[in-house]
C-alpha cells in the first residue's frame, strides 16, 4: 500500500517517477523517455503526452517499479500537494543518518 | 537461546533459495510488481519512499553476539551503515538493494535468522518482556512459550492468509512491559495452585481504531495453550472481515461481535477442538524448549559491589546513568542494563554497524552473550555483574551509547515517519529531536521522572502514539505537517488509549506545547515522586488542555 496519490488535471505539468527495480533507487523520466536518478534531469509532460509517457513507463516494469505522475512546475521543480513527500523522495531523509550523535 | 534443529535450518535455507529465484525472475522482467509484491512481502521486503526496506525477525527480541555481529555486517556491507530497531523488537534496513537481498538472507540464515512473517497477513514476531529471564518481578521466564508460539505459528498453513496481520505478546511479570493489552492476543502468565497458565486478552490494537483487548480467559493451563490460541485464530479466520482492510483486524471482530459472544465462540471452538484434534504438546517437547532458556551460570555474588559503589562516587555521570538505566535482576550482584538508542537530537532506534559491534562485544565479554531489543526501540544487556558495570558503561559511553534516559521524556518511541515511510503523512524524527532538545538538561529530565512520549507519522500508529502518556500524531493538512497531541495513553497493565487534547498544532508549536504540559504537571503534582501519568489521572486532562491552548491564544 502506498499513500494516496492526488489526481492531476491534464494541463498540470507533471513528470513520471518510479523506483529502479534492482536497486530501489528513485528515478524520474527524462524528456526522451529514458530514466534518470537525478531529479534535475526530469522531463515535464502535459496532456496526452503525459498519458503516453505513463503508458510507456508501465510497459517497462521490469526495469522500473510502480510508475506514477508527480506534479512539477513548468521548469521541472517539484510542486503541488505532495511537494514535501516528493522532495524527501528526491533528496533523502531530512535528518542525518548512519552517524553516531 | 533456542538453536535451530535440522528442520529449522532446512526450511530457512529452502526459503532463501526460493526467494533468490523469485528475485531473479523479477529482475529479468518475467514477473512484474503486482505478482512479485506478495512474494517479497512474505520475505519482509517493502518498497518505501527512497528504497527497499528489509525487516528482519528477532524472535521475542533476543540476540547473541554472533547474530548482532551479522546484523552489523549487513548494515555495513549492504546498507548505509545502520539499522533501525522496531516496536516489534525486530530490525529494519532502509536502503538494501533488491538484487542483494537473497545474499543478505543467506547471511542471516548462517546465524539462524530470517525475515519470514515480518510482513503480510500472518502471525508476526511474538514479542515479550525485554527483561524476560532476568527480572525480579516475573513468575517465570516467558521466552520458552514465546518460542513454542513461534514454532507453532511459523508456516502454519491454516493461518498463512488471515484477514489481516496478527500480533501476539507474552509477559510473565506483574508490571507489563510488553504492551500485551494492545495486541491481537496478549498473554499474561499466571500461577494458580502451583500450576502455570495464561490469562488471555484478545482484540487489542492501535492503528486508526484503537482498542484495549478484552480478557477472554482467566487461566488457560500451559498444556492447552496452543489449542486455545488455535481456537481464537479459527474464530478470527472464519468471522474476521475480509471486505474492508480497515475493519479486518481481530479488534473489530471482538468489538462488533461483543466480548461475551466472541468469548462464547472461542470456547465453543476450543471445546470442539479438545474433543477431536487436541494438539497435546508432549511434555518432553515443552521440556526440550525450556532447556534452551536455562539461566546462565551466574557467580555467587554479594548483592552489593564495592567496585560499583566506588565508581559511582567518583563519576557523577555514571551515577546518574546507573540510577536511570538499570533494572533489578533476580540474582544478587547482577543487573539488567538498558542501552538507550535515543541520544539527544539523535536518530531514535537507530544503531550504526560500529555500535552493533560494541554491543556484541560487551554481551559476549560481560553479559553471558545475551542481548535484547526492546519494543521501545532500545537494546538491553540483561545479565551484567555490578562489578563489571563501570567497564561496560565506559565502553558504551565511548560508542555514544550511554544516554541516561530509559523511560524518561527523551526516550521516545518514534516511527520512521515521512523521512522514510511511504504511508506517513508527516515527519516524526525531527519533531522528536526538537522535543528532546527542550528536555536535554539531565537534571530537568530527572526531575520530570518517568514519562512516555510516543510519536507516529500517520494514523497507522507504528509509533504507538495512542498509548503514550503524551501521544503525538502527524497529520497532513493540504500538504502541511500538523500534529495532534493526546494525553493519558498507557501500554502497561492499566492500558488506556489517550484522549486527543484539541486542534492539531504546527510542527514548531509542538515542543513548546509539550513543555507547557510538563510544566503544568510539575505545578500540579503533590510531590516529586508523583509520576506524570498519576497526576494526569488524579486531576484530569482539563488543566493541561487549558494551559496549552490558552498559551497558544
Amino acid at each position: 500500500m502506498t499513500s494516496v496519490r492526488p489526481k492531476l488535471k491534464p494541463e498540470t505539468p507533471k513528470t513520471i517517477t518510479a523506483w529502479d527495480t534492482a536497486s530501489g533507487q528513485v528515478v524520474w523520466m527524462r524528456a526522451d523517455g529514458s530514466w534518470s536518478d537525478d531529479p534535475t534531469e526530469l522531463g515535464v509532460f502535459t496532456g496526452a503526452a503525459a498519458e503516453d509517457a505513463l503508458a510507456k513507463a508501465q510497459t517497462q516494469e521490469g526495469e522500473i517499479t510502480d510508475p506514477y505522475f508527480m506534479e512539477v512546475t513548468a521548469d521541472g521543480q517539484i510542486a503541488g500537494r505532495e511537494t514535501l513527500r516528493e522532495s524527501i523522495r528526491a533528496n533523502g531523509p531530512t535528518v542525518p543518518y548512519g552517524v553516531i550523535i | 537461546m533456542y538453536r535451530y534443529d535440522q528442520f529449522d535450518a532446512q526450511i530457512v535455507k529452502e526459503r532463501v533459495d526460493q526467494f533468490r529465484g523469485q528475485v531473479a525472475r523479477r529482475l529479468s522482467g518475467d514477473i512484474l510488481e503486482d505478482e512479485f509484491k506478495p512474494l517479497r512481502l512474505q520475505n519482509g521486503v517493502y518498497l518505501q519512499l527512497h528504497a527497499y526496506m528489509l525487516r528482519v525477525a528477532i524472535p521475542y527480541g533476543q540476540l547473541d553476539s554472533r547474530k548482532m555481529r551479522k546484523l552489523a555486517l549487513i548494515a555495513r556491507d549492504y546498507d548505509r551503515g545502520y539499522g533501525h530497531m522496531t516496536t516489534r523488537q525486530n530490525i529494519q534496513y532502509n536502503w538494501v538493494a533488491l538484487k542483494d537481498i537473497p545474499d543478505v538472507l543467506e547471511h542471516l540464515a548462517e546465524v539462524e535468522m530470517h525475515a519470514i512473517q515480518t510482513s503480510g497477513n500472518c502471525i508476526r514476531n511474538t514479542t515479550s518482556d525485554h527483561f524476560a529471564g532476568a527480572t525480579k518481578d516475573e513468575i517465570m521466564d516467558p521466552r520458552p512459550w514465546c518460542e513454542i508460539i513461534r514454532q507453532w505459528s511459523t508456516f502454519h498453513p491454516e493461518f498463512a492468509f488471515l484477514p489481516r496481520k496478527f500480533k501476539i505478546a507474552v509477559t510473565a511479570a506483574e508490571h507489563d512491559r510488553a504492551a500485551i493489552r494492545v495486541h491481537d492476543i496478549g498473554l499474561h502468565m499466571r500461577e494458580r495452585d502451583g500450576e502455570v497458565g495464561f490469562e488471555v486478552h484478545v482484540g487489542g490494537g492501535q492503528g486508526r481504531t484503537p482498542h484495549i483487548a478484552a480478557k477472554v480467559a482467566d487461566f488457560v493451563p500451559e498444556a492447552e495453550l496452543l489449542d486455545y490460541l488455535e481456537a481464537i485464530m479459527r474464530v478470527y479466520n472464519r468471522f474476521g472481515r475480509r471486505d474492508n482492510k480497515y475493519k479486518a483486524r481481530i479488534k473489530i471482530l471482538v468489538s462488533e461481535t461483543g466480548e461475551t459472544e466472541f468469548t462464547r465462540l472461542v470456547e465453543e471452538e476450543y471445546a470442539a477442538q479438545r474433543e477431536t484434534e487436541k494438539i497435546a504438546l508432549p511434555q518432553a517437547e515443552i521440556d526440550r524448549i525450556h532447556a534452551y532458556f536455562a539461566p546462565p551460570a551466574f557467580a555467587d555474588k554479594s548483592a552489593t559491589s564495592e567496585a560499583f559503589e566506588r565508581a559511582k562516587a567518583a563519576d557523577p555521570k555514571f551515577a546518574n546513568w546507573s540510577e536511570v538505566n538499570l533494572h533489578p535482576h533476580k540474582v544478587p550482584g547482577y543487573t539488567s542494563v538498558t542501552i538507550s538508542l535515543k541520544p539527544i537530537a539523535g536518530l531514535a532506534g537507530d544503531a550504526t554497524d560500529a555500535q552493533m559491534m560494541v554491543m556484541a562485544h560487551l554481551a559476549e565479554t560481560y553479559g553471558f552473550d545475551d542481548i535484547r531489543v526492546t519494543h521501545a526501540q532500545n537494546v538491553v544487556l540483561p545479565h551484567i555483574a555490578l562489578d563489571d558495570l563501570y567497564t561496560v558503561y565506559r565502553e558504551l559511553d565511548a560508542a555514544g551509547l550511554a544516554t541516561a534516559n530509559e523511560s524518561h521524556i527523551t526516550d521516545m518511541i518514534v516511527c520512521p515517519g515521512l523521512d522514510y515511510c511511504n504511508l506517513a503523512n508527516a515527519r516524526s524524527i525531527p519533531v522528536g529531536q526538537e522535543i528532546q532538545k527542550v528536555f536535554a538538561d539531565p537534571a530537568y529530565e530527572r526531575d520530570i521522572g518517568k514519562l512516555h512520549i510516543n510519536i507516529s507519522g500517520c494514523i497507522n500508529a507504528c509509533g504507538h502514539h495512542h498509548v503514550g502518556h503524551i501521544g503525538i500524531l502527524g497529520v497532513d493538512r493540504k500538504g502541511e505537517e500538523f500534529y495532534q497531541i493526546s494525553l493519558g495513553g498507557r501500554a502497561d497493565e492499566k492500558a488506556a488509549i489517550g484522549d486527543i487534547m484539541g486542534k492539531a498544532l504546527a510542527s514548531d508549536e509542538v515542543p513548546g506545547a509539550v513543555k507547557t504540559i510538563v510544566d503544568t504537571y510539575r505545578d500540579l503534582r503533590t510531590n516529586p515522586d508523583e509520576k506524570f501519568i498519576d497526576t494526569l489521572e488524579r486531576v484530569g486532562h482539563d488543566p493541561f488542555k487549558e494551559a496549552v491552548y490558552n498559551a497558544a491564544d
